[in-house]
Order: structure tokens, then sequence, then C-alpha cells
């Protein structure tokens, strides 16, 4: 089992930040900011001396909980300050996105630092859409065309021209491309979609933040999918990003779960929440109907002293097919860094060197 | 000829060309637009429809295929190429653009580069003038065929009535004159082509993987490629809109065509 650490440039959240989504930007903090991406260096830093294979990066926008609009410039500052861990883009979310600037600044992230990237391609949560004004309902095809568009992009030898319908280019000819083959990809999700498309593409797949067994049905339904193909993914072709509570034993994780907050920090309002949910009918796993997240609290996959995480570890391998686990152990958001600290050293020392062989 | 969808601006006629009596389909004013076809024969489409709005669309049907009756003089694409352009002649065309399909690219860019002063551009959809090893053309029921031309089969409304007689006959004719999969010949004649070609290739074409079009990057001096999203081998018909589009500007503008002039003020 690899392990990832799931970075989100962690602002120290003000106790008296109103609790609605958008937040304003009169309460953001500028010292605070540049302080959160000054510790996004050391917990990479950190993780990589214990042994971390991955660090992770998201796009997020208009959130004072993980404060990285663009993975691109999260990646590019981090790389410079490591040395082996892998840095992923869990990832650019495409259909909001032009897809040949993806698919351009992927291609040179791959080539500032070659063999050191994993990239994610990304649907995105509802709520993302309100920020760059893109239609709900237009989300899944324009995330379907934009990842064939990129890596069309990064594989074409000639110039070439893509009458799409939704983007649509006279000429695409990337300077410069990726490595060739390009680092390693994932599509990101649970949707049927997102299990072919990385299936026809023989792409990895990445699923996050659900309970054991829709997690498993996500990666099934991929699995014979890339069957269909005539090809069988590996370990390292699956991926899973969840949140993990770990405490020096089972009682003192099961106290960390219950005092935690059990609302979400920045919910949309309930009018809102509810046309968004409306307008977004097509997210499903493995082809079966689900209701968008909007504003949800977001689930703990694992929790317990080392010995109980260990074997919910080996259950995701088993159950799942999971090779590389994206871990959060805190909340983003928690303004504890201390704690967090702690929790990744003891997951360093007392459950990464067990798991290595699962 | 099949006709699918709305397509009564169509009319029908027969020109005598070469020792052949030529089927054609014709609709609309302007320049001349001349359709060559597939090995599966001619088929109208609302591609042709909306082409016809801006275009003299004249639609063959090659001898050896359909009402263009039995062929066993013509021995090659280069041979077709010259009754082609008999037929076309003969329609008083002193001027026009080829647009052809599959089959017949190797027709079309034979006429190109053998008539230069008659061919202003030349749009090539999915063609087969440089297959992939051993490939044939397709066949069985129509529904078998669909699997094969099309990324979406589900969303064909029609499909053509089942004529496996028929297709015998056209496949034998086919397989007699379409050449080896790569030919030297022709392509030493597009290297030398300076004709304006547009390349189309749909991201989901079975027959031809649309990997191809990087040869025809790589053999046309001016070559522009370009990959319609979504579509299987026959593109015109499974997106007929993103196909005219690019057609009709190419057409228009050549290579000027990669300059964008959609105008993107939301509110002056």
């Amino acid at each position: 089992m690899k392990v990832s650490y799931f970075e989100t440039g962690r602002y120290v959240l003000p106790p008296d930040l109103a609790r609605e989504w958008p937040v304003p930007p009169a309460a953001y903090d500028p010292g605070d900011g540049a302080e959160a991406f000054r510790g996004m260096v050391d917990r990479v830093q950190f993780v990589e001396r214990l042994g971390f294979d991955w660090i992770s990066l998201s796009e997020h926008h208009y959130s004072p909980r993980i404060l990285t609009p663009s993975p691109v410039v999260s990646a590019a500052w981090i790389a410079a300050r490591v040395n082996t861990i892998k840095i992923a883009l869990l990832g650019p979310i495409v259909p909001t996105s032009n897809p040949i600037r993806i698919a351009e600044e992927l291609a040179m992230l791959d080539t500032l630092a070659p063999g050191r990237f994993v990239f994610g391609l990304l649907r995105g949560t509802t709520n993302e859409y309100l920020s760059y004004d893109l239609n709900p309902t237009e989300a899944r095809e324009r995330t379907d065309e934009g990842m064939e568009l990129i890596l069309k992009a990064w594989t074409e030898p000639q110039p070439f021209g893509w009458q799409g319908r939704y983007f649509q280019y006279r000429t695409v000819s990337l300077w410069p491309r990726p490595q060739q083959p390009p680092a390693p990809t994932y599509v990101l999700g649970t949707s049927a979609e997102a299990g072919a498309f990385a299936a026809r593409h023989h792409l990895g797949l990445g699923v996050s933040y659900g309970n054991f067994d829709s997690m498993a049905r996500a990666t099934g339904y991929y699995r014979q999918q890339c069957a269909q193909y005539g090809w069988s993914p590996g370990p390292d072709d699956i991926v899973w990003r969840a949140n993990m509570i770990l405490g020096e034993t089972d009682e003192a994780a099961e106290n960390a779960l219950n005092r935690r907050d059990k609302q979400a920090p920045f919910p949309v309002r309930a009018g809102l929440r509810d046309a968004l949910i409306a307008a977004d009918t097509t997210r499903n796993i493995a082809g079966q109907s689900q209701r968008a997240n909007v504003g949800g609290v977001l689930p703990i996959s694992f929790c317990g002293g080392p010995d109980r995480v260990v074997d919910q570890i080996r259950r995701a391998r088993e159950q799942i097919g999971v090779g590389v686990l994206d871990l959060s152990l805190t909340d983003p958001g928690t303004g504890d860094m201390d704690a967090m600290m702690e929790g990744l050293d003891l997951f360093g020392r007392s459950v990464l060197p067990r798991i290595r062989e699962i | 000829m099949t006709l699918q969808g709305d397509t009564p601006r169509f009319s029908e006629g027969f020109v005598e060309a070469d020792g052949f009596h030529i089927h054609y389909m014709s609709a609309g004013e302007g320049l001349p637009l001349i359709h060559l076809h597939g090995a599966g024969g001619p088929r109208l489409t609302p591609a042709h429809d909306k082409l016809s709005r801006q275009h003299r669309v004249i639609a063959f049907e090659m001898p050896g295929f359909g009402r263009s009756g039995h062929n066993t003089r013509t021995s090659s694409t280069a041979d077709m190429a010259e009754t082609m352009h008999a037929a076309i002649r003969a329609l008083g065309v002193e001027r026009c653009n080829l647009w052809a399909t599959s089959f017949g690219a190797r027709v079309a860019l034979w006429l190109a580069a053998r008539q230069p002063t008659l061919v202003s551009a030349l749009v090539l959809e999915a063609p087969a003038a440089i297959r992939p090893a051993g490939q044939m053309p397709p066949s069985g029921s129509p529904e078998e065929v669909a699997r094969m031309i099309y990324a979406h089969p589900e969303r064909q409304a029609s499909l053509p009535a089942a004529d496996l007689a028929g297709q015998a006959k056209t496949r034998e004719f086919v397989m007699r004159v379409r050449g080896p999969d790569r030919d030297a010949d022709l392509e030493a004649a597009m290297r030398r082509l300076e004709t304006p070609v547009l390349v189309l290739f749909g991201t989901h074409d079975q027959l031809m993987p649309p990997e191809l079009g990087r040869h025809y990057k790589e053999l046309l001096a001016n070559g522009h490629l370009v990959f319609v999203y979504d579509a299987g081998h026959a593109i015109s018909t499974e997106r007929p809109e993103a196909f005219v589009e690019v057609t009709s500007d190419f057409l228009e503008r050549h290579e000027a065509f990669v300059i964008n002039r959609v105008g993107t003020v939301k509110y002056p």
C-alpha cells in the first residue's frame, strides 16, 4: 500500500468567521494566508521524511478551508522544495477550465520535474460550478470532452484542430509536451462515466469520500470496464482519498470522532443548496444515481488506534482494490497544527511500516 | 441512393462520362461542392442538406455502385479519378470544391493532384487514403455496420435497409480498385499537392483510427487536421452541425479558417 498526504493549504480560521458560503473576502487575513503557504512546505517536507509516497493537492475556489484555487501553482511551489516524494494534482477541475491550459500547465510541471508528478482529472463538486459560472447540467459532458482533448493534446505529434461539442480549437500544438508517456494520470470520480473513460484510455481511477461498499462498487465497475477493454488495473491504478482519525488507542480515536464538528463549516443557504442539487442530476456511483453532495460533511472512513486502522486498510485493499490511500488525518480548517503534526507522526511511526506489504 | 432525414431539395440526374452512365443528386447554388462517397455507397445526410444551403452540392454515385451500374473497367482509384473528372466536366463545372468520404479520399486526392486548376479545396472525411494494415470495408447487417461506423449507433434514428447481395457486389468492386494499404505513388502525389486540404477524423473512429491523421499532416503541405469529438467513422452523419461548420469555414477561408471570428461580447 502506498500512502499520500492531502495538503490543503491550511488557513487558520478566525473563530468569528460567518459560517456561510461564500465567505466575504473582507474576513481574509493576508498574513495568515502567507503563513498557510509557508506551512504547506513544512508539512510536505515532514511527510516526506516520514516516508509518505505522495502528497496530493486539490482545486477549490472561494474557500477559507482549502486555500488552493490553483493546484498547479501549489505544485510548482512544492516541487522546488522537496526531493523524492511524488506530487499528485487531484486535480484540476476540467469542466470549468480551458482544457488546453490544463494540458499545457501539467505538461510544464511534468517537464520541470520529470517522474515526480501524478495527475488527476476532475469533474469537481457541484458548488465549484458557481465560482466559474458553469451550468451544472453541462458539467458531465464538458468533463468528458475536456479530458479527451487533454489526452489528445498530450500525445498528438502533429498540430490539430478540435471540433467538439463544448470546445473548439483550430490549432493545438503543445510545447512543452509532457514526458512520453505522460505522468501517471487518473480519472477522478465514482461515476460510471469516470470508470468507463479511465478504462478506455488505460488510466487509473481515483475515488473519494464514501463508505467501503460504495467505493467498492465504483472500483468494481471500473475493473469490469477495464476487462472489456482487455486490460486489468493494478493496485497503483486505484486511489482512494479518505478521512482518517488515528489515535494512540481506539478509544482516543473514537473520542476525537465524537468531538468532530458535525456541521458543514461553510454551507450554502438551503434554497441555493436545493437548487444546485436539483440542477446537478447526473451524479452516480457506478451508474446508480446519487444525490449531489452540496455542503455536506465528508465521512470518516478510517477510525481507530494503529491496529484497528491497519486492519481497515487491509480491508480497503481487499474490498476496494485500492493501492494508494490519499489521507486527511484532520479536517481542513482545523486550527490545531500541533495535533495535526502529531497525528501524521503517529501514522508514520505506527501504521506506515505495517501497511507496506498490504 | 438512400435518403436520410428530410432532404427534399435534392434532385436526381444522370450524366454520360467516360463511357459510364453516372447517377448524381444535387441541390443548392454557388461554387459546386462535389461529394465522393465511401465504400458503402452514397447516402444523403443532414450534412448534405445543410451544405446545400451555401453550396451547389453534387453527390455522385461512382460507377460500380448502385444506380451507376456494374463496373468491370475501372481498375484503380486513379482510374476512377479520371472518370469522375470527366463526369464533373460533363456537368459544365470548371472550378469546384471536393468533399470525399473514406474510400472516396483516394479518388479525390488523385483528382486534386491531376487537376489543380479544377479543385479549389478538398475536405477529406475519415479518409482511407492511408489504411491500417489489413483493414477491410465494413460489412454485415445494417446493425453490424452501424456498430463499426458510428460512435453511438443507438442514436441513429434509422438505418438503411439490408441489401446483402448489393453489399457483396460493391465490396468486391471496392476490394478490386482500392489499392494497397499504403500507396507510394499516391503519397508521392500528396507530397506535391498544394491544394488546401482539410482532414477530419472522428475521435471514436474504429475503422480509420484518428492517429492516422498525423500522416496526412506529414504528407500534405497545405493540410489541416481536425478531430471531431465523439464521432465515429461516419462523421457527417453523427455530428452534422460540427462537420458542416468546419467544412464551410474551411471552404470559404482555406488556411485562414484557423482565425476565430466568432464574437464573444455578452452585452455591448
